[in-house]
């Protein structure tokens, strides 16, 4: 299937949803994120794998790093804005660089968006600052004038994750 | 040069020296002394079910294969070919009948055995220069399992692991028996962290004192079935050969089923759990009124169950991880961590234990990423020269002669000794474990 255009409306709208989200995520602003959630979110980040080409998979099936709905995904963000959550106190300096956007038109009224996310994650003054790259596949729903993320899968292109933990969202 | 006899003194009086946890020497020791010879975990049966099927595990900086062979025996291979030494298997997964070196594919059947190699005649004059027959890829000098849980030795003679795990054992059937059909590992999640293998195994040994404070936050938003963190206090501790670990105190006066009906289990997992776990076990949980909670296998092997609330409408779910913490170097650890379920519950409580699991541990868990800063912030306080001038008080629960502040729980129906409340006598039993094996050149 071709992506539209980037001249495309749809496109630029997902486009702009995404930037518009990293920003959100980097300035800490955690509430405002989950306002860009459907209430039927899917948010899955399987565990990826090394496996022989003829493999045929290179991610696991039933494992996964994020697989969250709407009430685990508060939790998360109901838990980063306590006085005790220590891994983000202080927090974590992050840049979500948002790249090669590709929006796909489907059946319905949602959009089928690819991106390529990469995470710049920074914590303390001196420790080693961690980067985690990833895709992400995400469908985008029409509501109220704008979008609502609805589903997201992320493909991460490390097996052995090089940051502490994910208090983090991708 | 590290005084080592002098460490390994202050580690047994309870006051740990804070260097040994970002130490290149002590770690070479570790190495040395301790990882070549006692009993480490690899991989669970589950995860290699089928003929040909194989996951490739490390001890250190050895590569191992484990796989099923085509008799459905599971081998342990060292991943090395014995020409010119490639790794011969490069996935971390799969299913293979043979593994074929890249370099000169030389072909060992999954068993380890040497299937062929190319222009055996021309190259070596036939078996005369090279007998094919008996060769293969190095087994693990020893290896055996428990409840499916596949343990190697790098020292061929190692004691008989059942002799190792002793009454251990006792406990490890709460996370890793639940019925006959035993668990089924998934994962394992692996990540990388800036922190010494050691502390996460005392923590999961014996650290109720820390879930008060460091787990604050999962109190706060309720996911925390105990409304009150600081009911940790309440918990037993307990010591049993080379394991140590952590329990819950239970509501007063439930039957089995009920308490088991408290954390979340289902009642066919419940009548498997009554089916299958002794009587002196099952009184653990009724007549002693005690829950496991986190445990250390020594060495690098831990365990956590747990039973937080994982939706709106206030329902309970317990779950197992099985976590190694696989050393890297001094200050850094690959944690593997797994989640386990019993293999024949039904779907439906697999599937909260699994939300129940990823919500409180491993990578993205939300108990883990304050355990994690934690470990990190230790190991990088522990590289410097002031660090070597501190002693960490490790004493907890000892009076200063040495005793006891209180006397070991009776009433405690699980084999070892346990103490009720606050105390560091699981991270003291780890830590002189520890000690014994660094001491022995």
């Amino acid at each position: 299937m071709r992506p539209l255009s980037y001249g495309d409306e749809r496109h630029q709208a997902a486009h702009q949803f995404l930037v518009e989200e990293a920003a959100l995520l980097d300035a800490g602003d955690y509430q405002g994120w989950l306002g860009l959630l459907a209430d039927d979110i899917g948010y899955l980040m399987p565990v990826r794998v090394t496996t022989a080409r003829g493999a045929g998979f290179d991610s696991l099936a039933d494992m996964a790093h994020f697989d969250e709905n709407l009430y685990s995904l508060r939790k998360r963000v109901q838990r980063l804005y306590t006085e005790h959550a220590w891994t983000e106190d202080p927090p974590s300096r992050t840049r979500h660089f948002v790249a090669n956007v590709r929006t796909f038109a489907t059946e319905g009224a949602e959009l089928a968006v690819e991106s390529g996310l990469l995470l710049f994650r920074s914590r303390g003054d001196t420790r080693e600052a961690d980067l985690v790259s990833a895709g992400r596949r995400d469908l985008l729903r029409p509501a109220g004038g704008g979008l609502l993320l609805a589903r997201r899968e992320i493909t991460v292109d490390e097996s052995v994750l090089r940051t502490q933990n994910l208090a983090v969202f991708l | 040069m590290t005084d080592l006899a002098g460490v390994i003194a202050e580690v047994r009086r309870g006051l740990v020296p804070a260097h040994i946890y970002n130490d290149a020497e002590v770690f070479a020791l570790e190495r040395d002394r301790l990882f070549s010879r006692a009993w480490v975990f690899v991989a669970h049966e589950s995860e290699i079910p089928d003929p040909g099927d194989y996951v490739v595990r490390r001890v250190l900086a050895d590569s191992f294969i484990v796989v099923r062979d085509e008799a459905r025996a599971v081998r342990v291979l060292f991943n090395m070919c014995l020409h010119k030494g490639m790794a011969v298997c490069r996935a971390e997964l799969g299913n293979a009948s043979h593994f074929r070196c890249p370099y000169h594919a030389w072909t060992y059947r999954n068993d380890g055995r040497l299937a062929g190699l190319p222009f055996h005649a021309d190259a070596y004059g036939g078996e005369d220069g090279f007998a094919r027959e008996g060769q293969s890829l190095l087994p693990a000098p020893a290896m055996a399992s428990y409840n499916g849980l596949i343990f190697v030795s790098l020292r061929p003679d190692p004691p008989a692991l059942t002799e190792y795990l002793g009454n251990f054992a006792y406990y490890l059937d709460f996370y890793t028996r639940q019925s006959p059909a035993g668990v089924e590992l998934r994962g394992p999640q692996r990540w990388r962290v800036k922190a010494n293998w050691k502390i996460g195994a005392e923590n999961f040994a014996g650290d109720s004192y820390h879930t008060p404070h460091t787990h604050a936050s999962v109190v706060d938003i309720g996911l925390f079935r105990e409304p009150k963190a600081s009911k940790r206090k309440e918990g037993a501790l307990y010591t049993a050969g080379p394991g140590s670990g952590t329990t819950y105190k239970l509501p007063p006066g439930g039957t089995f089923d009920e308490q088991l009906r408290y954390v979340g289990y289902p009642h066919e997992l419940i009548a498997a759990m009554r089916a299958t776990w002794s009587r002196e076990q099952q009184e653990l949980i009724a007549e002693s009124g005690f829950m496991v909670s986190a445990a250390t296998l020594f060495p690098n092997l831990s365990f956590v169950h747990n039973w937080p609330v994982v939706d709106a409408a206030g329902t309970v779910a317990p779950f197992i991880s099985v976590r190694q913490w696989q050393p890297v170097s001094e200050r850094e650890t690959e944690v593997l961590s797994w989640f386990a379920v019993d293999a024949a519950a039904p779907d439906d409580f697999k599937r909260r234990s699994y939300q129940a699991y990823l919500m409180c541990f491993g990578s993205s868990g939300m108990f883990e990423q304050d355990d994690v800063e934690n470990w990190v912030s230790i190991t990088d306080m522990a590289g410097g020269s002031m660090a070597r001038r501190l002693r960490l008080n490790s004493r907890m629960g000892l009076t200063s002669d040495d005793k006891p502040i209180k006397p070991p729980l009776a009433g405690f129906a699980g084999p070892g000794v346990a103490y009720q409340g606050f105390g560091e006598f699981n991270q003291r039993h780890w830590l002189a474990q520890w000690s014994d094996h660094l001491e022995q050149p």
